[in-house]
């Protein structure tokens, strides 16, 4: 077991930014940890090496109490952190040979196995440029370099594509399957629902600190949102509050870009058009954003 | 207990190479200060001051422009560097996902701060032997070790000043009402004898003074052992003191 949690809990004063969590991350599997803004991610991560001390509860890291035993978890951990909290006073080189000293990679190694990870993520031509003068794309390699430069057993990725255009994202999806496939173990959190589905085994929804789902990608959708989703045009409105006074197998909402309506087959949509003149923009599988809005409460509500 | 020291030279070291990429600017005021004093209170205030406890005005001044570098230069590094360090450029916040740990981090940078001040006191003391100021040069060497032991609790207090204030600015409250009168009080420009009781004692808790007997014992070859037994012990266990203190608050701040 990677991480063992129960019942962990972080108060901040009077605020419980995570509260009573159980959860486990298995050797070799890739663990997502999805959640609105400010549900409590980071502080969980950070828990896990130590930066943030628990209030409550228990936290077992490679079997490890991370309260007490930090340093032993944090030499075999690689962490992307939110920010990328790079030394901008110094070059990409100079922060990379000076981070693998603090990992205590052997000196007359350092350098190669540096160049070798720079070239990994496409970074070689940047080396002894200053890190003000990186774009946000090429940061966010740099700080995937230097978790990586320990050759971790367990990579913790804390947003690690927010803010970067699909081509690098891409590209770094492909680095974490990589990673994963030799054998990594990983923990991820991300808004991206896609990046979810694309890379992790299992994942927790956690909402307000809690933990309100968990399951693979695909069973959370089972079981939340099974079925299909068609999006219909806002001024549909008046037909669709009609159609639901009929028919009470649909589950919809509505937000700027469209009305939703899920339904458990495809054919149940299709009819709509052929029976009464609905036309639907768009229809397409449930996938995990459907499961994420239900259950942090920003699906509107269950009936139209 | 190994393991940890080298990563306190680690942090150390990584100081040392940003320091060094602008090292002529990052000098100059360390050097330029007390040259400056030097010159004007040195030469021009001295056409009056002619005798100080036996001595001319730049003699008695030579020995506290040293050890005054050690202080400025370990209460701006630990205060503003440090703040800067953790707070704008988040520094601490990606080496503490590695070994190190706040232990670590607070006396990497103390040894850097205490470093830092060997080598300016002896720089500065180097120069002002050359102008024949001071009795013995062969005793130059241990300027750096009084140098050493007065940055360390002077850097300290400037931790500690990073762990209390809520925004930059505020350090200029604490430089103004704390670091600079003490300053005056350590008896580096006149005797302190004739001052008050009550700011004699004051000062005797801050370090700088101990520190500057220490020069003073050792610019003018009198009594340097006793000195070293007596006000080095002192340095030491300010530097213990202030330095448990400073930890443990600048912990809370990188450690929730
Ligand atoms: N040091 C702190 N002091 C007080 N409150 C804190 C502290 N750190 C985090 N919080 C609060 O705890 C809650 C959870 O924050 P956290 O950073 O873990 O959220 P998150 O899930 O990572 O969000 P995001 O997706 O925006 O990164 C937030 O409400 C935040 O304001
Ligand atoms: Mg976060």
């Amino acid at each position: 077991m990677m991480i063992t949690a129960k019942s962990l809990t972080k108060t901040f004063g009077n605020f419980t930014a995570v509260d009573h969590i159980d959860l486990n991350v298995h050797q070799g599997e890739c663990f997502g940890l999805l959640g609105p803004n400010g549900a409590g991610k980071s502080t969980f991560i950070s828990m896990t090496y130590g930066t943030v001390q628990r209030s409550g509860g228990e936290l077992l890291v490679f079997g490890h109490d991370p309260k007490t035993h930090s340093r032993d978890i944090k030499k075999r951990l690689g962490v992307v952190t939110q920010d990328n909290a790079l030394d901008e006073s110094l070059t990409v080189l100079e922060n990379m040979l000076i981070y693998s000293s603090f990992i205590g990679i052997p000196r007359h190694v350092r350098k190669k196995r540096v160049l070798d990870l720079l070239d990994y993520m496409n970074l070689t031509h940047k080396k002894d440029t200053k890190i003000i003068t990186l774009s946000g794309g090429m940061k966010r390699r740099l700080v995937f370099v230097r978790a990586l430069l320990g050759q971790p057993e367990l990579l913790i990725l804390d947003e690690p594509t927010t803010g970067l255009d699909p081509a690098i994202r891409h590209l770094l999806w492909g680095k974490v399957k990589e990673l994963h496939q030799q054998g990594t173990s990983i923990v991820l959190t991300t808004h991206y629902m896609h990046e979810a589905e694309v890379l992790c085994d299992r994942l927790v929804i956690m909402n307000n600190g809690r933990i309100s789902a968990e399951g693979s990608p695909r069973n959370m959708i089972h079981q939340h949102t099974p079925g299909y989703i068609g999006i219909f045009a806002l001024e549909d409105r008046e037909k669709i509050h009609n159609l639901s006074s009929q028919i009470n197998s649909f589950n919809a909402h509505e937000d700027s870009s469209g009305i939703y309506l899920r339904a458990a087959t495809l054919e149940e949509l299709t009819s709509l058009h052929s029976q009464h003149g609905l036309n639907p923009l768009q229809i397409r599988p449930s996938n995990l954003e459907d499961v994420f809005l239900k259950l942090t409460g920003q699906e509107l509500s269950d009936d139209a | 207990m190994l393991e940890s020291f080298k990563l306190c030279f680690q942090i150390t070291l990584r100081n040392w190479t940003v320091y060094k990429k602008d090292l002529i600017s990052n000098i100059s005021p360390t050097v330029a200060d007390p040259a400056l004093i030097m010159v004007s209170l040195g030469l021009g205030l001295g056409a009056y001051v002619t005798n100080v406890e036996g001595m001319s005005y730049m003699q008695y001044l030579a020995p506290g422009l040293t050890v005054a570098t050690a202080l400025f230069t370990s209460f701006f590094e630990s205060s503003y560097g440090f703040f800067v360090r953790m707070t704008y450029e988040n520094v601490f916040k990606a080496m503490l996902t590695t070994p190190i740990g706040v232990g670590e981090v607070v006396f990497g940078e103390m040894l850097w701060v205490g470093l830092k001040g060997a080598i300016m006191s002896l720089c500065v003391g180097i120069v002002l032997s050359i102008f024949g100021l001071m009795a013995n040069p062969w005793l130059i060497p241990f300027l750096a070790i009084v140098g050493f032991l007065v940055a360390l609790p002077c850097g300290a207090m400037g931790l500690l000043a990073t762990a209390l204030v809520n925004n930059i600015n505020q350090f200029q409250t604490v430089y103004s009402f704390i670091i600079a009168p003490l300053y005056f009080l350590s008896g580096i420009f006149f005797p302190i004898e004739q001052m008050p009781n009550a700011l004699r004692f004051l000062a005797e808790f801050f370090p700088l003074i101990h520190g500057v007997r220490l020069a003073q014992a050792i610019f003018w070859n009198r009594e340097v052992l006793s000195t070293f037994v007596l006000h080095g012990g002192i340095l030491v266990l300010q530097s213990l003191f202030f330095c448990a203190i400073g930890f443990w608050k600048i912990r809370k701040k990188l450690i929730t």
